[in-house]
């Protein structure tokens, strides 16, 4: 019983983790419609940033997160101006390629700058488990699903209240009326993209700090599509939900699937659930139902 | 372009007292991490092979080219190694090494695949001119089993995990380990984890606090770090931890943190640390040239795998010409390489005892234990239940 | 085509249903066909050999998936996992039931067009991006599949070791005879290809591309024509899965990885999506790319750095420039290397009578 309690608490400190790494991808197909599956090399590429200057430079962890939060907003304005800002309004192939052709940028850049051997991002966070009940829990993970949900907080808040968030809403909801109504749409995708390039920050704290800095790293921003179809792809809360539930399923798959199976089925339960998803209920738990059919 | 290809196959056409060795390399695929530390690795023994004049009035020629895990690519770096003429070539990565085995018993030329390739690939009757040279799976874990006998203070057998990475390579052990289990008779549980292996809790947490294992042998592809630290976190002592080959780098302790990992066992195929004499004079090599020692040495577990896999092959050469004179093809050099017979550069890799059936060369390992932030020897070089790998060798799976 | 269009004249259907109407296209692919397996063969090397073999079959295989996504506008992020099903249903048919060689071919492109239609069948109700992650999980379940089911054999090691296929008694071992039995099937692929777009199929298909709600309207039966491209795309993924096993002599799930797919579609991205043409461009061109720098640098870095040094940045270098080639054609030339090659030959279609 004792397992089961913590193979779901487990699932659902994971699951936040994931769900930090979905908000970015959301937030910014939510403001202009462009899948980015260069997620995960975001996440890399602040990774890289972060070990490369508390590593190789020994610089303090808060000049550390600076200098990676300014790598990233310039990496991101510049990859929206270079190169997505054409790609607003082309076709759906187009789009993921153009993501796809700057992930494998972004893979030769990290490893021809810093190196391709794997680092570390060592953050001053207890190791020692802490038992809450018998119930075993990492302190890492509570601090690392505790940013998550700051970061989601803050978002949310961002999209309801501010102005901007505003603006950006209008957007999704119609383009063409935004730009009537005089919103400076291009502003606001630059926007949209340096936020998910701060969240990108985060993520490359947390899950370097857990994996270890290096191109396969980018192997995290597999995580997202299930979890962005589970919760509809333009949802902050759905991000949330379909992390959360992505994280237990994987964690039960393992601990009940994996020894009936006799072979992983971690990984693989999720796009199951994501097919299965896609069938019955393609925008999600969340998502706008406003799927063209034919 | 195609004038650029003509030029670059031909232009690397060797001189007449230089021997080429093709490398295959992975420098920017999935196993790019461990490319980028080997590959300079048999550069650097290369080099220090022609500096001391070891097979004198010829020199070795390294020939490299990146496959970034892409067979295709594999394949192009194949029939470009055939047409600059070299004497053997260094496969890297398992498919590789599968789609070219049978080329290379059309073309006479022979391969070496330490670590990559299936167990089965030792059999020199079925395969002539594969040699994986180096303790395949089969080896390494029968060994890391009698490291734990040896070890194994209880009055009962041991409960032993196996956590592996859900590859074929991951699952390839399993045949063996389930095998000395019924010789044995110890308590064996095997645990998953599947692609893209980021995180493995369910797993260890299952291992530690249910099935509650004595020891744990891990195989891993650069998921090493986190699985220590889980283990870690969980309490499991690392002293009862042993890793295969590619479990046991320094950058996944360093991920996971030398103190974390102090106490782990790893089996090695190569000597590690830059104590060795091997490793001083490339050092020495460096500084005559005024050049700084390499960076890749720091990382000496991968590095030196490169070192040594560079000696066999040069060894396999060297012992050629001495005894054929210097016109050699490459069916020869896979007759000298056959004949190695202790051969271990200074005790810096394995007595290698290799013969036409047993192209695997005795499937010895060492065990190096994590201590202090660096590693010490934990045994000697050292085989382990010969008789049932061979079993399977010969039967083919 | 190199193409002049001046003075042809039709005198019957037959010849105005002509896949090349006019004579000098004609006279070009005759020329080119005695190029390819006449004088290509004579004179080239072992290892040029070898690496055209690697491009007949990506281009076979960048083929099939423009079909897909160039023609009916359906994008599949799955391709190598129907290559992976080719190759392993032929594999296991050829090496272990003993069948022929020929029927394990088709039989390997069967079993990937069945299964690609079964992936294809969310495309009823799903598009675009949607449809993108469905064909990404379908390739990670296939490659989880292949390695997992007890069905499939090939051991701990993951791969099916087979002879290579015989014609005649002659069996296919050299480069040479290999190059020809790819071609061979390369031409097939291409014809069948171009003369599909001419059916009422084809056009049905760049229909539901261009607009599926209209191509609905005027009577086209949607669901059919989505799977019918899904399955003649897998058909030729099968296919392409199903030469790599005869060339190589085993097949190996890891030779067709989610890196591969994403390979075969920047190779149609740059090549030009929706052309036969440049589908074979994009194959070419990414296939030789890595190779090309390679040599290159090695013959310009050589004056300067030491063999290791060069091999270290080439790598990160071939990424960059893969990446940012695919970036730069899709913002600059979405029409591909195709386009390119059509602005070359435009000019020379009315030249030197440019006022014409």
């Amino acid at each position: 019983m004792l397992y089961n309690i913590e193979l779901m608490i487990n699932g659902l400190l994971v699951g936040a983790l994931y769900a930090l790494i979905a908000l970015g991808f959301v937030l910014i197909y939510k403001a202009s419609d462009i899948i980015n599956f260069a997620q995960g090399e975001f996440v890399m590429f602040a990774g890289f940033i972060l070990a490369a200057s508390l590593q190789t430079y020994g610089l303090p962890l808060y000049v550390a997160i600076l200098l990676a939060v300014v790598g990233m907003t310039v990496l991101a304005l510049l990859v929206n101006r270079l190169v997505l800002q054409y790609m607003i309004g082309r076709g759906v192939v187009s789009v993921i390629m153009a993501t796809i052709g700057l992930a494998a940028f972004l893979q030769g850049t990290a490893g021809l700058f810093f190196g391709i051997d794997t680092k570390d991002v060592p953050l001053p966070i207890s190791e020692e488990p802490i038992f809450l009940y018998d119930i075993l829990l990492s302190p890492l993970e509570l601090y690392a699903a505790l940013a998550a949900f700051v970061c989601i907080g803050l978002v949310s808040w961002f999209f309801i209240k501010s102005r901007i968030g505003i603006a950006l809403r209008a957007i999704a909801d119609d383009q063409q009326v935004s730009l009537a109504m005089g919103i400076d749409v291009k502003l606001y995708f630059a926007i949209s993209w340096c936020v998910a390039g701060l969240i990108a920050v985060v993520g490359g704290i947390v899950w370097g700090h857990l994996l270890g800095v290096d191109t396969q790293l980018a192997l995290v921003g597999l995580k997202v599509f299930p979890v962005v179809i589970l919760g509809g792809l333009d949802s902050i809360i759905g991000a949330i939900v379909g992390g959360l539930i992505i994280g237990v399923v994987e964690s039960l798959a393992a601990g009940f699937l994996d020894p009936i199976v006799g072979g992983g089925t971690k990984d693989f339960t999720p796009y199951v659930l994501m097919i299965i998803v896609l069938m019955f209920r393609p925008y999600g738990l969340f998502g706008k139902a406003d799927i063209e059919r034919v | 372009m195609t004038l650029l290809l003509v030029a670059g196959v031909f232009g690397t056409n060797a001189s007449a007292n230089e021997y080429t060795i093709g490398l295959m390399c992975d420098r920017s695929g999935v196993t790019g991490t461990i490319g980028n530390l080997i590959c300079p690795g048999f550069h650097d023994y290369i080099r220090l092979f022609n500096k001391q004049n070891r097979l004198p009035g010829h020199t070795l020629k390294v020939m490299e080219i990146d496959h970034g895990y892409n067979v295709p690519r594999g394949v192009e770096a194949y029939e470009r190694f055939k047409a600059a003429g070299v004497m053997t070539i260094a496969l890297y990565g398992t498919p590789h090494t599968v789609a070219l085995t049978p080329k290379l018993s059309e073309d006479h030329i022979l391969g070496t695949s330490p670590g990559f390739g299936s167990a089965a690939g030792a059999n020199g009757e079925r395969f002539p001119y594969l040699f994986p040279a180096a303790a395949s799976y089969w080896s390494q874990v029968a060994s890391a089993v009698q490291f734990i006998q040896n070890n194994w203070k209880g009055s009962t057998q041991p409960k032993i995990a196996y956590i592996y990475y859900d590859n074929p390579a991951g699952r390839e052990p399993l045949t063996i380990i389930g095998d000395l289990q019924k010789q044995l008779g110890f308590e064996l549980q095997t645990y998953a984890v599947p692609a893209p292996g980021i995180e493995m809790r369910p797993q260890v947490l299952d291992i530690t606090r249910k099935f509650k294992a004595d020891w744990v042998v891990a195989h891993f592809f650069g998921q090493t770090g986190v699985a220590l630290k889980e283990f870690s976190r969980m309490g499991h002592p690392r002293e009862q931890m042993i890793g295969l080959v590619w479990a046991g780098g320094e950058s996944d302790m360093k991920v996971a943190g030398w103190d974390k990992a102090d106490g782990y066992y790893t089996v090695q195929m190569a000597h590690v640390g830059k104590d060795h004499p091997v490793n001083q004079e490339i050092v020495a090599m460096y500084k005559a040239e005024g050049k700084a020692p390499p960076e890749e040495m720091e990382l000496s577990v991968y590095y030196n795998r490169g070192v040594s896999w560079a000696a066999l092959h040069s060894e396999a050469i060297r012992a050629t010409v001495e005894s054929k004179g210097p016109n050699i093809t490459p069916a020869d050099v896979k007759n000298a390489m056959e004949r190695i017979n202790g051969y271990s550069e200074r005790n810096f890799m394995p007595p290698f005892k290799m013969s036409p059936q047993d192209h695997e060369g005795g499937g010895y390992v060492r065990i190096f234990q994590v201590h202090d932030g660096g590693f010490r020897a934990a045994s000697d070089w050292m085989q382990g239940y010969r008789d049932v790998v061979m079993k399977h060798v010969v039967s083919g799976e | 085509m190199l193409n002049r269009e001046t003075a042809t004249f039709k005198r019957t259907y037959a010849e105005d249903m002509a896949l090349y109407p006019a004579p000098l296209p004609r006279y070009t692919i005759l020329v080119l066909l005695f190029l390819f397996f006449v004088v290509v063969p004579l004179v080239s090397s072992e290892y040029t050999l070898g690496v055209a073999n690697l491009l007949g079959i990506a281009s076979f295989g960048a083929l099939g998936l423009n079909l897909l996504v160039g023609y009916t506008g359906q994008i599949s992020i799955g391709h190598a996992a129907f290559m992976s099903v080719g190759a392993y249903t032929s594999a296991m048919l050829v090496s272990i039931m003993g069948l022929h060689w020929g029927l394990g071919m088709i039989a390997g492109g069967a079993a990937a067009a069945f299964l690609g239609m079964l992936v294809g069948i969310p495309s009823l109700r799903i598009k675009g991006l949607y449809l993108a992650i469905s064909t990404l999980a379908a390739q990670l379940i296939i490659e989880w599949g292949i390695n997992h089911l007890p069905f499939i054999p090939g051991g701990a090691g993951g791969s099916i070791y087979m002879d290579k296929p015989s014609i005649f008694g002659f069996q296919l071992k050299t480069n040479l005879s290999f190059y020809y039995f790819i071609y061979v099937v390369l031409v097939i692929g291409i014809v069948f290809a171009l003369n599909l777009f001419r059916t009422h199929l084809g056009r049905s298909m760049i229909a539901v591309r261009d607009r599926d709600i209209a191509a609905e309207i005027i009577g086209i039966n949607i669901f059919k024509v989505k799977l019918t491209a899904f399955g003649i795309a897998s058909f030729y993924a099968g296919i392409t899965g199903v030469l790599y096993t005869y060339y190589f002599g085993v097949a190996n799930y890891e030779a067709f990885t989610l890196v591969v797919s994403i390979q075969f579609l920047a190779m149609i991205i740059i090549g030009g999506l929706g052309s036969v043409l440049g589908s074979v461009f994009g194959a070419v061109f990414i296939s030789l790319l890595p190779i090309v720098l390679d040599i290159f640098l090695r013959r310009v870095g050589g004056e300067f750095m030491e063999e290791s040094q060069i091999a270290a940045i080439t790598t990160q270098i071939q990424l960059m420039l893969y990446g940012g080639l695919i970036m730069l054609f899709l913002v600059v030339e979405p029409d591909g290397l195709r386009k390119l090659w059509r602005n070359i030959t435009d000019y020379f279609k009315v030249w030197p009578f440019p006022y014409l």
